[in-house]
């Protein structure tokens, strides 16, 4: 039976096609403009590494899955790398829906407490300026502003509690600024 | 559960059973301790840590509390009541929380219980900076110049630092582990950094009192680890260096200093004995030094406790300081011969910490998805977590201590260059690429590195090495092929999306792999 998938790959700043090809017994493999080639490997350590023969060399890649939406965590030779991985159609349509990442909204990354907001609504800042400090594990944590602009919402206050992607602070991108 | 009443025992020892009042890789190291030595083991834990290492270890465990620090691991009254609930006849304090805390040791006396560790008395001299310098002045160890007394009025600060010279560091007296600290490199900045740092101080430790002292610039951090007998005799067991630091904390510590001659370890390791003399200490304790570039060094403070770094030391002895601890307190004295302690070999200590060293080291948390433990020879993982445990926000972020032994300096390097690669941790961002960044270069390789050696070296933006071509070729094949074996997970009939990693890795071992 002859199974074949095409995946979207990002991490860091590359992205690479994938097919995977199965055909009975045999998986083949096509990395970025590649050639479709039968590849060699293993899943191993209780299904927590792939072992697997690539270009002459046998690599131990740790693959963990991460959360939601195609995250995976990846370590080779102690060199953890993020990826996501998405199949061909999802990608595509992802892709139709443009770049809608507002890079104006500071979102929390861990859980923890909003000690100082050092914004109003209204004020201009510029790029690289501290905006606001959350502690999480007895440590303050200054977040920047991305870009430069007017601060057009804070939606918390110092004190609140808040979880990874809470909005802290909303800056609106003025040209010019 | 608790058969023994306070204070006797089955044994004829004067405790044999021990209440650990602290958590993560610490409390498992001393309960391994412990149970080495036949002693019974208590455990506490708060509300997020029903499941961590250390209570799973444990003989018996006592719930004290809230997941805040305040309001379970920090009250003493809790860990007393546990203690006399089971019987306990000791607490072991770890480090951190109460472990420098004179009120808590001595109400733990006081209930007729052991503390294993030094005096109320030791500690309060000893936590407080200018007390002890002044201590230390008069029993003939060096400080770094500036003042003894607190300082309040700006003029004050200024005609100090004129007189020892610009840069000074305005120092809390009470404060520690980096801070209540400013360095103020001419007057202009004074009033402002005094009244910031008395500011800080008054809200972090509840006393505003600060000193000055001469800011040692390129400075390495020496200390030496020392056990007392609380009757005036005491023995050094060698140095340790601890100078690659970020935000004044630090992440490798080695053992024994790449910066010592043979005369001035003699030297320092002396000066140590002395001040763990001067206040006839009892237990562990470590005594930190600043060493100027010139080879001059001044004692900084000393801590009172077992230090997160004991573990180089034991490597390059073969001593165990948990031993030597409870054997102190159990009446025995001090169990090593000063001439019996010889350093054999070099010994590196990396944190794993759950932080991102690309983000300003700001902390990461999140459940441990997938751990492998690095093996072989010159190996010790001290480990609080494990595959599958959640990591609270609520604690510090050091999840683990790797140490690696070799015959010497440049051999234990090269084996921590494979050991660190070999260590795989997912869930949390963690630190382990940072030290293989840190071990590869120059200044950590000649020994040349101080306490600035993160600042100066570490390049936030670029510092992870590239994978090479093939590498990311192999990378992006073994991905795809998990998400394919992830998503097929031996279902055919559309319920993929229920497929967990943990029935891909089954079926994935049954069906899905060949291998020619």
């Amino acid at each position: 039976m002859l199974m074949k998938k095409r995946y979207v790959l990002n991490y860091d700043e590359n992205q690479f096609g994938a097919v995977v090809a199965r055909d009975g017994d045999e998986t083949m493999v096509q990395v970025g403009e590649g050639d479709m080639t039968p590849v060699n490997f293993r899943p191993v350590l209780n299904g927590k590494a792939i072992s697997i023969r690539f270009g002459g060399r046998l690599h131990l890649i740790h693959l963990s899955s991460a959360g939601k939406g195609g995250s995976v965590q990846a370590t080779l030779g102690g060199r953890p790398v993020s990826l996501t991985v998405m199949d061909e159609l999802r990608a595509q349509a992802l892709e139709s829906l443009g770049d809608a990442a507002g890079s104006g909204t500071i979102a929390a990354d861990i859980p923890g407490l909003v000690v100082q907001i050092k914004v109003t609504e209204g004020q201009v800042v510029h790029k690289g300026e501290p905006v606001i400090v959350v502690e999480a594990m007895k440590m303050q944590n200054e977040l920047t502003a991305a870009i430069s602009g007017t601060v057009s919402e804070v939606p918390v206050a110092e004190g609140d509690s808040v979880n990874p992607g809470d909005p802290l602070v909303v800056i609106e991108p003025e040209p010019g600024v | 559960m608790a058969t023994s009443k306070t204070g006797k025992n089955k044994t004829g020892r004067k405790f044999d059973k021990v209440l650990v009042a602290n958590r993560g890789e610490i409390a498992v190291r001393i309960i391994q301790g412990l149970k080495e030595m036949g002693l019974g083991t208590v455990a506490v834990y708060s509300e997020v840590d029903r499941t961590a290492l250390h209570v799973l270890m444990a003989d018996e465990a006592v719930f004290i509390g809230p997941a805040p620090a305040a309001e379970s691991y920090l009250v003493g009254d809790k860990i007393l009541a546990a203690a006399k609930e089971t019987g306990a006849g000791a607490i072991h304090p770890g480090y951190g929380f109460l472990s420098e805390n004179g009120p808590f040791s001595r109400a733990v006396e006081e209930a007729g219980l052991v503390f294993i560790g030094p005096t109320a008395e030791s500690m309060e001299v000893m936590g407080d900076k200018l007390a002890s310098r002044r201590k230390m002045r008069s029993s003939g160890v060096p400080v770094v110049p500036g003042t003894d007394e607190a300082v309040t009025d700006p003029e004050v600060a200024v005609g100090i630092a004129e007189e020892i010279g610009y840069p000074v560091l305005l120092k809390a007296s009470a404060g520690g582990g980096g801070k209540g600290m400013r360095i103020v490199r001419e007057s202009g900045e004074m009033a402002s950094a005094l009244r910031q740092t008395m500011g800080e101080a008054g809200s972090a430790f509840g006393n505003d009192a600060c000193f000055v002292e001469k800011y040692i610039e390129d400075p390495k951090h020496i200390e030496v680890q020392v056990l007392g007998d609380g009757k005036g005799n005491a023995i050094h067991v060698f140095e340790r260096e601890c100078s690659v630091q970020r935000r004044h904390q630090k992440v490798i510590e080695e053992s024994p200093s790449p910066s010592l001659t043979p005369e001035l370890r003699a030297e320092i390791c002396a000066a140590a004995v002395q001040t763990a003399q001067a206040i006839d200490y009892r237990g562990a304790g470590t005594v930190e030094f600043i060493l100027a570039p010139g080879g001059e060094f001044f004692f900084l403070e000393m801590n009172t406790r077992l230090q997160v770094e004991h573990p180089v030391t034991e490597m390059v002895t073969a001593t165990d300081l948990v031993h030597a601890m409870v054997k102190i307190a159990l009446g025995e004295g001090i169990c090593y011969a000063q001439e019996d302690i010889i350093q054999r070999g070099w010994a590196l200590e990396y944190r794993l910490y759950a932080e991102d060293p690309g983000r300003n080291f700001a902390p990461s948390i999140g459940r441990i998805e997938g751990m492998t433990i690095p093996q072989g020879p010159g190996v010790r993982l001290d480990t609080g977590v494990y595959e599958g445990f959640d990591v609270p926000i609520h604690y510090d972020p050091m999840l683990a201590k790797l140490i690696v032994w070799g015959e010497d300096r440049e051999q234990a390097i090269a084996r921590s260059r494979r050991v660190l690669r070999e260590f795989t941790l997912h869930g949390p961002v963690h630190n382990l690429p940072f030290h293989l960044w840190a071990i590869d270069q120059p200044a950590f390789l000649d020994g040349s590195y101080t306490t600035h050696f993160v600042e100066n070296e570490f390049d936030p933006d670029n510092w992870l090495p590239e994978l090479d071509e093939g590498q990311a070729e192999a990378l992006v094949a073994a991905t795809a092929l998990f998400e394919a074996l992830r998503r097929t997970g031996g279902k055919a009939d559309g319920a993929e999306r229920n497929c967990t990693a943990q029935n891909w890795r089954f079926n994935a071992l049954r069906s899905m792999t060949h291998n020619k």
